[in-house]
This record gives C-alpha cells, sequence and structure tokens, in this order.
C-alpha cells in the first residue's frame, strides 16, 4: 500500500491524459509544443490568481462564502485565459496558413484544428491535474494515508485524484468545444463552457459539507461525463 | 536526449541520500563555491545573503579565470594537452564523484556489495566512459549516456550546496554567461569564433543529442556540424534573404527540442529545414594543481568549477541558414505527419547547446526538488519555456547566444512565485476539496 497506492493515485488522475499524450499527442512535435504552452498559460493564470488571493490566505472561518467567492473569481480569470489563447492560437494559425498558401502546401484541415484544441485543453487538464493533485500526491507514497475532517469515508489522495481527473476531462473536452465555438461563433457552445466549468467547481464547495464528497465527487464525474457527451454530438453533427 | 525529465528522476534519489549524509556527517562539503563563506542554518538574511553574494562572485570569478586559462591553451594550440586533460577529467568525475554518489544510492537502498566488486564495476564504467566520450567509433547511444551520467554527477554534487548559496550563484552565473558570450572580447565567444576559424572541434566534451539520420555518418557531420558554425550566417547574407519561420518544437517523451529553421530563399525556392540536433560540448578539465591530493572532497571543488566553465562555453550557437549541402533534404517520416503541413527535414546542422547548461538546470530543478514537488514542476516548465524563447531568439539574431540567462532567470522567478504565492494558495484550497 505504499508505492502501489502512490502510483495507483497518480495513474486515477492522469492515466487518461497519459493515453491520450501518447496516444495523438506524441506523435507530432507541434502538439507537443501547443501543450506545453497551454500548461504554461494555465500556470501563470494560477500563479496571478494565487498573488491576488494571498492577501485573503488562509481562511479561517469554516464558512462557505469565501471559497464561492474564490471559486467565481478563479473560474473568470480562467475563462479570460481561455480567450487570450484563443487570440494568441488565432494568430498563429493565420502565420501558418499564409506560409502554407506560399509553399502550396495544405493550409490546416477541420482535423488538424480539432487536434491543436485537444492539445491545448490537454494542456490546462494536465496542469490541473498536476498542480492540484500530483503535487500533493508525494506523502501517498509513504506507509500512511490522509483523511481529511469533512470527508472521513474516502482518502484524501482518492478524493482529489478523482476530481482532478473529472477536471482533467472537462478542461480537455471544453478546449475543444471553445475553440469550434469561438470559430463557428455558436453562442450556446461559447456560453456552455464557462457554465460547465462553473458548475463543476461549484460542486465541489459540496465537499465542505461534512460527508459532502461522497455526493460532490460523482457529480463532479457526471459533470465531465456531460462535456463528453456535449463534445461528441457536436463532433457528430 | 533524456533533457531534465531524466535528470530529475535521476537526480531526486541522489539527493535524498546525499541531504541524509549531510546531515549524518556534521562538516558539510567545502567546495569551491563556498570557500568564503559557509552557510549556516542560524546566521540572519542578512548575513546570509552577503555571504552568498561573496561566495558567487569568488565562484564566477574562478570559473572566468579558467575560462581565460583554456582558451588561451586553446589559442597557442596546445589542443592535445587540453584533450589529455579532458579526458582525465572525465574519468575523474565519473570514477570519483560517481563512485560516491552510487556508494550513497547502494547505502540509501541497502544493497549490500563488496569493496573489490565495486571497485572493479566502477574502473570499468568510467574507462569505457573515457574510451567513449573522445572516440567517435563508439555507438551514439552510449555517450549520450555517459554524457548524461556526467551531467547527473556533476549536479548532484552541486545541488548539496547550501540553499541561498545556491540561488545566487545561478544568477550570477546566468549573468556571467550573457556577458561571456556577447561582449565583444569575451573569453567564451572568442573561444567559438577561433573554432570556427579554425574548422575544427571545440576541445570539448561533446553531447550529440540525436543520431544523425543524414547521409553524412555520425563522426563526420558531427564534425561539420562543429566546425562552421558561426562563419556561414555571415558570409553570404544574400543567399538567405527571404523569410524565415522557426518553430521551435519539443517533444517531450524525447525531450528533444527541434528548430526548424525554413528559409524561403529567393534563389531556390525549395524549403530547407534543418531538424536540429542539439550537441552540447562541454569542457571538462581538472586544473593541473593537485596540491590537495588526498581530500577528495577538494578534488571534487576543482572539478565542480571546472565544469562550469566548461559549460558557459556552449552557448547555443545558431545554425547558419546557408549549408554547405543545401539540397540535402531529408523527410523524416518519423514525425513528419500527413495531417499538418509541417514536414520536418533532417540536416546535419545543428544547434549546440551546452552540456554544462543541463547541469545548471538540473542543479535548479534539484534544488527546487527539495522543497516541494509543486516547485518542481513550475520550474521544469519555465526552463522549457526559456529554451524556447531562447531558441527563437537565436533564429532572430544570428550568433552564439547564451542558453543560460533566460531559462534561468524564469525558473528562479517561477520558483518562488510558486514557493511564496501559490504553495498556500493551491494547498489551502485543495486540502479543503475546493478546486476549480
Amino acid at each position: 500500500m505504499t508505492v502501489a497506492a502512490g502510483l495507483g493515485y497518480a495513474l486515477v488522475a492522469l492515466g487518461p491524459a497519459f493515453s491520450l499524450f501518447a496516444g495523438v499527442v506524441a506523435r507530432k512535435p507541434f502538439l507537443v509544443l501547443t501543450l506545453l504552452t497551454s500548461t504554461l498559460f494555465w500556470l501563470i493564470s494560477l500563479i496571478i490568481l494565487s498573488g491576488i488571493w494571498r492577501v485573503f490566505l488562509p481562511i479561517r472561518s469554516g464558512a462557505w462564502w469565501p471559497y464561492a467567492i474564490l471559486i467565481l473569481t478563479s473560474v473568470a480569470f480562467q475563462e479570460g485565459i481561455r480567450l487570450v489563447f484563443w487570440r494568441l492560437y488565432k494568430k498563429m494559425e493565420e502565420m501558418l496558413d499564409s506560409f502554407a498558401d506560399r509553399i502550396s502546401k495544405p493550409r490546416l484541415c477541420l482535423t488538424d484544428k480539432m487536434l491543436i484544441s485537444l492539445a491545448g485543453g490537454l494542456g490546462h487538464g494536465v496542469a490541473h491535474a498536476v498542480f492540484f493533485c500530483l503535487s500533493l500526491l508525494t506523502p501517498a507514497f509513504g506507509r500512511a494515508t490522509f483523511y481529511v475532517e469533512k470527508c472521513s469515508r474516502m482518502p484524501f489522495f482518492l478524493v482529489s485524484a478523482i476530481i482532478s481527473l473529472g477536471f482533467l476531462v472537462i478542461h480537455t473536452f471544453s478546449m475543444i468545444i471553445a475553440f469550434n465555438g469561438y470559430d463557428e461563433r455558436k453562442r450556446s457552445d461559447q456560453v456552455f463552457v464557462p457554465v460547465v466549468h462553473l458548475i463543476a467547481s461549484v460542486m465541489t464547495l459540496i465537499n465542505l459539507a461534512p460527508g459532502g464528497c461522497v455526493i460532490g465527487t460523482p457529480l463532479l464525474c457526471v459533470m465531465g461525463a456531460v462535456t463528453l457527451q456535449y463534445c461528441w454530438q457536436m463532433l457528430i453533427c | 536526449m533524456a533533457l531534465v525529465v531524466l535528470l530529475i528522476s535521476l537526480l531526486a534519489p541522489p539527493s535524498a541520500p546525499g541531504s541524509a549524509a549531510a546531515a549524518a556527517q556534521p562538516p558539510p562539503p567545502v567546495t569551491a563555491a563556498t570557500l568564503v563563506y559557509l552557510e549556516s542554518p542560524t546566521d540572519t538574511p542578512g548575513q546570509k545573503l552577503v555571504g552568498a553574494l561573496l561566495d558567487a562572485a569568488v565562484f564566477v570569478a574562478l570559473v572566468a579565470v579558467v575560462t581565460f586559462v583554456l582558451v588561451a591553451l586553446y589559442y597557442y594550440r596546445c589542443t592535445g594537452f587540453l584533450k589529455n586533460y579532458m579526458r582525465f577529467s572525465a574519468f575523474f568525475v565519473l570514477f570519483s564523484m560517481g563512485g560516491a554518489i552510487a556508494a550513497a544510492v547502494l547505502r540509501r537502498l541497502g544493497a549490500p556489495l563488496d569493496a573489490a566488486t565495486a571497485l572493479v564495476l566502477l574502473f570499468n564504467a568510467s574507462a569505457v566512459g573515457v574510451l567513449s566520450v573522445f572516440a567517435s567509433a563508439v555507438p551514439i547511444v552510449v555517450r549520450q549516456g555517459y554524457m548524461v551520467a556526467l551531467a547527473v554527477i556533476v549536479a548532484a554534487w552541486l545541488s548539496r550546496l547550501p540553499e541561498w548559496t545556491t540561488w545566487v550563484m545561478l544568477i550570477a552565473l546566468a549573468l556571467y554567461d550573457l556577458v561571456a558570450v556577447l561582449a565583444p572580447r569575451g573569453p567564451l565567444r572568442m573561444l567559438v569564433e577561433l573554432a570556427s576559424s579554425r574548422d575544427d572541434e571545440l576541445p570539448a566534451l561533446v553531447y550529440e543529442s540525436r543520431p544523425t539520420v543524414g547521409p553524412a555518418s555520425g563522426s563526420s557531420s558531427y564534425a561539420s556540424a562543429m566546425g562552421s558554425v558561426e562563419m556561414q550566417p555571415v558570409a553570404d547574407p544574400g543567399r538567405s534573404g527571404g523569410n524565415q519561420y522557426d518553430r521551435v518544437e519539443q517533444e517531450d517523451d524525447s525531450s528533444r527540442a527541434v528548430v526548424e529553421m525554413r528559409d524561403v530563399g529567393g534563389s531556390r525556392s525549395s524549403i530547407r529545414e534543418r531538424n536540429l540536433e542539439r550537441e552540447a560540448p562541454m569542457a571538462v578539465s581538472v586544473s593541473g594543481h593537485s596540491s590537495n591530493q588526498g581530500g577528495s572532497s577538494q578534488h571534487a571543488v576543482i572539478q565542480i568549477e571546472q565544469h562550469e566553465e566548461g559549460e558557459t562555453v556552449p552557448l547555443v550557437s545558431a545554425a547558419s541558414a546557408n549549408n554547405a549541402a543545401p539540397n540535402e533534404e531529408h523527410r523524416e517520416s518519423s514525425s513528419s505527419d500527413s495531417g499538418m503541413e509541417f514536414e520536418m527535414f533532417e540536416s546535419t546542422r545543428g544547434i549546440k547547446l551546452g552540456l554544462g547548461d543541463f547541469i545548471f538546470y538540473s542543479v535548479l530543478v534539484g534544488r527546487a526538488a527539495m522543497y516541494d514537488l509543486m516547485t518542481v514542476y513550475a520550474c521544469y516548465l519555465a526552463i522549457i519555456a526559456g529554451l524556447g524563447c531562447t531558441l527563437i531568439l537565436l533564429s532572430i539574431c544570428k550568433h552564439a547566444l547564451p542558453a543560460l540567462p533566460i531559462s534561468i532567470l524564469l525558473g528562479v522567478t517561477f520558483y518562488f512565485l510558486t514557493r511564496l504565492l501559490m504553495e498556500p494558495f493551491v494547498v489551502g484550497s485543495s486540502t479543503n476539496l475546493v478546486m476549480f
């Protein structure tokens, strides 16, 4: 239950991301570059956010509203970052397209755009999983485990691994949805992404209630599944 | 090849027993970096800062002096002497420092190994290492392996330095690197220019990260890539007119950075892209005065400082736009994807990046690993981003650039930002299971 447990938690959180990476992203260097860039973007956004919130931390009171405000601002900020990332991507795409025209090569086709957005989303998701789960996971390789007071049924590491798995799915596929939505100027897609992100984050607030993680974590996974389903629908038609 | 990831993973085990051993043995290692001032945890931050600054100054001065000596030796064509020097020092690094680290690892793992076997194994390994580093007949994988091993060993030694000294030293070295490469009479710049004007190799250990797939076989292509680095972009700027797009691509799995430079040249419209291999020349040399034969730590000191000097040598030097044989176009079938329109062509022309730079990257990452895993990820990302920036800059201004400054400064910034700002935030929110 030491190394095995730690590896298991890490794989719960990052396994799908790893298989996506090995299967899709790693074959094309450009996608790897995109992934790294978006990971860096997410990290910078996290640093800025935490710089803002540093003043108010740590929150000592047991009230839930500071967390609600924190989540609201964070989600808003990250959606803003997503917009910035989109702008940047747009510029790069124009450059690449003009370059492709000059050397008379085919432009980026739809699949390539999808792949790029997948890589970007995967970068966000991986960054989330790494910083919120994997970096706290080192004690799990030791001989004990850790329970949070509010959630006495499941080990903390398992909960955080599952939560970051959910967020990884949400981040990855909502990036595809968002890019597609921006590209085709579909209002519903553009709205869907922040709403899903917000709902998923609010669901983690349930964890603050005693024993809430038994409810909140599955709900989060449901949110991830909903995102996947939406993305699938969008791609089908 | 395995850039920082491998280094981290390899570095982590040595660093843990290293700190444990340091805790067990009261006197911490006295190295060249701590000649002036030895940090003790009871000092005030002001004292530490001043001491660390002094240490860094002495260290950089030593490095600069040794670099000048090297350049002078090279200038007067004492190449044989230099080469033997480096052989000896590579052997020494592998044998003594590697042996010490291997012993620490063994002790940590609790694996019993008798002294005679260990000595024989170690001696054989080091001998093969020295041979493989300089002979061209050795398979490239072996050479790469030994280069990585050298880098890991030195980085592991360096990460035993006290904390403040490490940070100040990293920054000071980055600045020194900047000066030594970019200043008109900077020693490293002189070295590179000398080497390219004589059209022979840098007197350095060279890390070839990629087996050249090009038509030329490994060794000869390596020599040609080494030789004509700096001269060509200046040689005929007319031909290289047109646009050049560079993309920096990093393949994470193999940790290989590929820069493709495309010229849509005026004379021929074919794209030549080069998949630049990274080579890291590293000069390792032991300074001759071995007055203190007895103390092994003293030896380590000497070696360490030389490394740095070697490592600053290896700035990234720009691959020229015009190749000697520009028409050899090679499609690298593995990474060219049909869907996207970027193909990569493999060419023999390379970027050189110092193995010593890798050493210092991994010192940074190793130091970050002593705090938390989160800082490791942040530093790793920052270093990669810095490398990307350097490569892009490299394609803009086509001469040798120092690889250390951007990456190191970014890495240090991210480390402190992560440690001071992000960690309480992330830990605070995620231990409450609130995420977003």
